[in-house]
């Protein structure tokens, strides 16, 4: 299980996310999945629409913004493939509450902002039966797991 | 016949199914059968008291169902029934709270991150604009100054905290928190002020060369802390402290480091 994306979408994730700390960052990544594996192609950063006091620990995406992005992905022949987001000052691990309101499926791309710089990011989907997130392997354009730089 | 759009997520588990056909007349009954025709979405859009999990929306064609009434929400031939989530998470644990906005937190007991781009920003533009002032003769810009400072000493934050910020989303600087006490700042601020304000009784006493002193003496206090990291301001706030002085802080946090490590103004 992996996830292809290439060091310049990787880029642009911590790019946003850096922009958006302390705060959380979030997005939707479009992409394709087929035989040969999944494949992240471009980015759709979004707002966070909690409210202020809760944006450095919490994100939300509205079923709006989720349907429009749905539908611009599939008006390209491309699919919502996965959620990337940040945790400020926290570890690239899906929490608890990153658990209870996961969908399956899609790939959770988290990256650790620290002091306001992306340290590391790991994709990670949730188990059919919910009990916990495994992770995947993020497969680069170096062919490199991005980790911790 | 209505029709029930899958989300993408959830399509593994309705065997890669779109859309669903359903004979519903209402959203309850186009949901039921739904979980009828592919039992294994189940777990995803029902919680384990078979309720609707939180993040589950549902839309009948643009309006929310549960304007209509939610599950009990009525169908018409031809309708389209979306399930649509919200996706929403976050790190566990509610992280130190980081203020670009010195406020009256205790280091000691709250863990601060105090944004030293924000302090910088404001520094950089109070040495600009006050040199500007001098350059043209300007009394009327340094009491703009003074009451930038001292609204945003009242406000807890930087006077110029909104241009900061405006830099910040055009990605012109760069926030750089570091754990620190805030009321330093905030004092030292409002020291900056007073003595602009002050500045000001000068020129309207016909003091120009007492108020433009005091005009520089502001900006070669902002310029050491600018440019040498040392503030004058919160030096004096943490010797009031030593002094007893009810209100302010005895001695710089571990983390804060030493006085002549702090900058802000």
């Amino acid at each position: 299980m992996s996830l292809r994306i290439s060091r310049q979408l990787l880029t642009r994730i911590e790019e946003h996310l850096e922009q958006v700390y302390p705060e959380e960052g979030a997005g939707m990544i479009v992409g394709l999945e087929n035989a040969s594996g999944r494949q992240a192609l471009d980015l759709i950063p979004l707002p966070n629409q909690r409210q202020e006091a809760e944006r450095h620990h919490r994100y939300l995406l509205s079923p709006q913004a989720l349907l429009e992005a749905e539908v611009s992905a599939e008006a390209r022949g491309l699919d919502i493939i996965g959620v990337f987001h940040s945790h400020p000052d926290h570890p690239a691990r899906p929490s608890e509450f990153d658990r209870s309101w996961a969908l399956p499926w899609y790939s959770y791309v988290i990256t650790s902002v620290r002091q306001g710089a992306a340290r590391e990011s790991r994709s990670w989907r949730l188990l059919d039966d919910r009990s916990a997130f495994s992770e995947e392997t993020i497969e680069s354009d170096d062919h490199r797991p991005f980790l911790e730089k | 016949m209505n029709i029930i759009r899958i989300p993408t997520a959830l399509r593994p588990y309705a065997e890669n199914n779109r859309e669903y056909e359903s004979s519903a007349a209402t959203v309850g009954e186009a949901l039921q059968q739904l979980l009828a025709a592919y039992p294994a979405l189940q777990p995803h859009l029902l919680d384990e008291e078979g309720e609707l999990r939180a993040y589950v929306n549902l839309f009948i064609n643009e309006d929310e169902a549960s304007s209509f009434g939610g599950q009990q929400a009525p169908l018409k031939p031809g309708d389209r029934l979306l399930i649509v989530p919200s996706i929403a998470g976050g790190a566990q644990e509610p992280p130190p709270t980081l203020t670009d906005d010195p406020g009256p937190t205790s280091p000691a007991s709250n863990p601060t991150l105090v944004d030293h781009a924000a302090l910088k920003t404001n520094q950089a533009l109070i040495i600009l604009l006050l040199l500007a002032a001098f350059l043209a003769d300007l009394a009327w810009l340094v009491l703009a100054v003074g009451l930038v400072m001292a609204i945003g000493t009242a406000l807890a934050r930087p006077g110029f905290l909104p241009v900061y910020r405006l830099l910040k989303s055009r990605r012109l600087v760069k926030a750089d928190p570091i754990p620190d006490a805030p009321q330093p700042h905030r004092f030292a601020q409002g020291l900056g002020a007073a003595v602009l304000l002050a500045a000001n009784t000068a020129f309207w006493a016909v003091l120009p060369a007492l108020g433009w002193g005091l005009v520089w003496l502001v900006i070669a206090l902002a310029a050491l802390n600018l440019f040498g990291g040392f503030c004058v301001g919160c030096a004096l706030y943490y010797w009031l402290g030593r002094m007893g002085l009810r209100g302010f802080g005895p001695q710089p946090g571990a983390s804060a480091g030493s006085a002549g490590e702090l900058s802000g103004e």
